[in-house]
């Protein structure tokens, strides 16, 4: 076990303070400052490596907040609840004292999602030994049926995200045979495409690609230090962070749901349950609360699933589940048993987060300001040479940044047709894990299909994912009547 | 353009594409009952009819991507795409170090920040934090260039 004060510490506060910055530049998703520092925890200690990667999560869920409340433009989707509030408060000469409510919000929010989780996630890990390939073959369809929630407005361009996804899987070495597949003769692919690659082109280089030729954005104005609420303002904002942290909570855990659904459910609950319903919309305290609690939850809860099933409910989440990957950690029931050290300076790491959220929230308000009031070219050739960097030194190989060019040309073209991401990353992730598995069984049991069925855990499994496909199918026939005719894809 | 028409028929090709190439996997004599080719000859069907279910909805449809990107800004990203290929094209003989700086100084300059000395600091102070922080401090060695054989 590593020494708490001296990797787990250190490494939770460097996550926070880089997740905070990311989170803050409008344009950088929580999921693209994670892929941005997943190089760089290449050659770290593995379990350094994810509580650098889970504290980054915490950090960016705040760290949207900053540019939502001063500049009007939430930094992460999950900060675009906070802005209508935030930026009212703001105009009211307000600024820190909304900064300050949300990121006691976001603390709150915190550490009841990190409650939960050690709660929660372990007893999940119990079926852990019972676990035989029917049942990870399983559990990966089961990943998969995320797919159609996942899918937002179109239904047959999520399934072919993630069908391309699949296809992307196959590259490489065939798992039971050991023939080569796609690799067109090149080395490089013998290995198979790492998802860390798929997701670094498709999120950041997708993202810089589309950023160019944007307006740049709106400059602050205004020098502003957080003031934390004091107990009168306790008292006023505890039921909407209970209200948040109680929906974070679920949607974590859900599969498609995330922090900018949970933010703006819980905006709306709160305002419901509020006795200043008139303030909101107008800079009410209560409204930046409830979101703010809600997303920081969701940074905790999200791990629940991905800990115990090893399924990535957010796009953040499949970052960090390709952290796992990278670093030959397998989320899912076994880790518990395997790697507890791992899941132990996790939880210790994100406790450690929580705390540091607050402290290095305080202190980097003005470096933050700082860098999102930066001219946008600047900005963007650091992001690309980062990237640029950070691809290269995963293998050391030009190949690989080529590659992850590539992804990105991918990602750019899925944002022109509109073409959702999620399901794309959770095929290349889970992909091998299902045909491995898939394959295996058939095998151990002579080539009969039966034996998904016969296998009790593989047929739990096997019918919640049937449920949430047909749950998934049935909003997305729903959401598709309400549309105007002409509109569905 | 309808967009969900030329996607679905991209990944109808790509489908097709991808079907031919899992036909060509050859058989092993240790292969098992699904074999190399049985997934990805299943993806490529249910992709292509997933392609052809978009085309024949799009077809019918109206254009509806209020937010798509124009073509103008299409061929502004390909402008950016360029400056990470030629920095992929020239990194291995200027190195790391110049080959980096040349790409923040190109993006910069791409993106309106202007070309002067300025930027070429800023280019050169960033690309010498990436080199200290990468191989000096994480230990990855990054491209060196032809320098070292010239010295």
């Amino acid at each position: 076990v590593l020494p708490f004060f001296t990797t787990i510490v250190p490494a939770a506060c460097a996550g926070v303070a880089w997740g905070i910055l990311g989170g803050a530049l409008p344009g950088i998703s929580p999921s693209i400052t994670m892929a941005l520092l997943l190089p760089l925890t290449y050659t770290l200690d593995p379990t350094v490596a994810i509580v650098m990667l889970a504290a980054t999560y915490v950090g960016a869920e705040y760290g949207g907040s900053i540019p939502a409340i001063l500049i009007r433009t939430p930094g992460t989707n999950a900060a675009a609840a906070t802005v209508t509030d935030g930026y009212a408060m703001k105009l009211q000469g307000r600024a820190g004292e909304a900064l300050g409510i949300s990121l006691y919000s976001g603390f709150v929010g915190g550490l009841f999602g990190l409650a939960v989780l050690v709660l929660l996630a372990e007893r999940l890990s119990t079926l852990a030994l019972a676990f035989t390939p029917q049942a990870y073959f399983a559990l990966g369809v089961l990943g998969l049926s995320v797919i159609a929630s996942l899918a937002r407005e179109s239904l047959v361009k999520g399934l072919m995200a993630g069908v391309l996804g699949l296809m992307i899987s196959t590259v490489g070495t065939d798992p039971v045979t050991g023939l080569t597949r796609f690799t067109f003769d090149s080395p490089e692919l013998l290995s198979g495409i790492a998802p860390i690659l798929v997701m670094v082109g498709l999120f950041a280089i997708g993202e810089l690609l589309a950023q160019t030729g944007e307006p740049g954005w709106q400059a602050v104005e205004e020098k502003a230090r957080i003031r934390f609420p004091g107990p009168a303002m306790w008292r006023r904002i505890a039921r909407p962070q209970l209200i948040g942290s109680v929906i974070g909570t679920f949607e974590g855990c859900m599969p498609g749901g995330g922090g900018a659904v949970s933010s703006f459910l819980a905006y709306n609950e709160a305002r419901r349950w509020s006795r200043h319903k008139e303030e909101f919309g107008h800079g009410s305290p209560e409204g930046i609360a409830a979101p703010e609690a809600a997303n920081n939850t969701v940074a905790c809860s999200a791990l629940i699933p991905l800990l115990s099933l090893g399924i990535p409910s957010s796009n953040s989440a499949a970052v960090l589940l390709g952290g796992f990957l990278m670093h030959g950690l397998l989320p899912g029931p076994m880790l518990f048993v395997q790697s507890t050290d791992v899941v132990t300076g996790l939880y210790a790491g994100l406790f450690a987060a929580n705390i540091a959220m607050v402290i290095i929230g305080y202190l980097i308000m003005g470096p933050c300001i700082w860098l999102v009031g930066r001219p946008k070219p600047y900005l963007m050739a650091f992001i690309y040479a980062l990237v640029v960097s950070g691809v290269y030194a995963i293998e050391t190989s030009e190949f690989q940044v080529g590659l992850a060019l590539a992804f990105g040309v991918l990602g750019y073209a899925m944002r022109y047709f509109a073409v959702p991401l999620l399901p794309m990353v959770l095929g290349v992730v889970l992909g091998f894990m299902v045909e491995s598995n898939y394959r295996r069984s058939l095998v151990l049991a002579s080539g009969d299909h039966m034996t998904f069925v016969q296998d009790r855990i593989s047929a739990v499994l096997l019918g919640l994912a049937i449920v949430f496909m047909v749950g998934s199918l049935l909003r997305h026939g729903l959401d598709a009547r309400r549309r105007p005719s002409g509109t569905r894809a | 353009v309808n967009r969900d028409l030329v996607f679905g028929a991209v990944c109808l090709a790509v489908a097709a594409g991808y079907y031919l190439m899992a036909a060509a996997i050859p058989e092993s004599a240790l292969s098992d009952n699904v074999g190399a080719q049985g997934l990805p000859k299943t993806y490529a069907i249910v992709l292509g009819v997933l392609s052809l279910v978009l085309i024949v909805r799009s077809s019918a449809a109206k254009e509806n991507h209020r937010n798509a990107a124009s073509p103008p800004s299409v061929f502004r990203a390909g402008g950016m795409l360029v400056i990470g290929v030629v920095y992929l094209g020239v990194v291995p003989w200027l190195g790391y170090i110049l080959s980096l700086a040349g790409l923040i100084a190109a993006t910069t300059y791409y993106q309106g920040g202007g070309l002067n000395a300025r930027v070429a600091m800023v280019a050169l102070s960033g690309a010498v934090f990436f080199w200290v922080l990468f191989v000096a401090v994480l230990g990855i060695p990054h491209p060196p260039g032809l320098w070292p054989s010239l010295f």
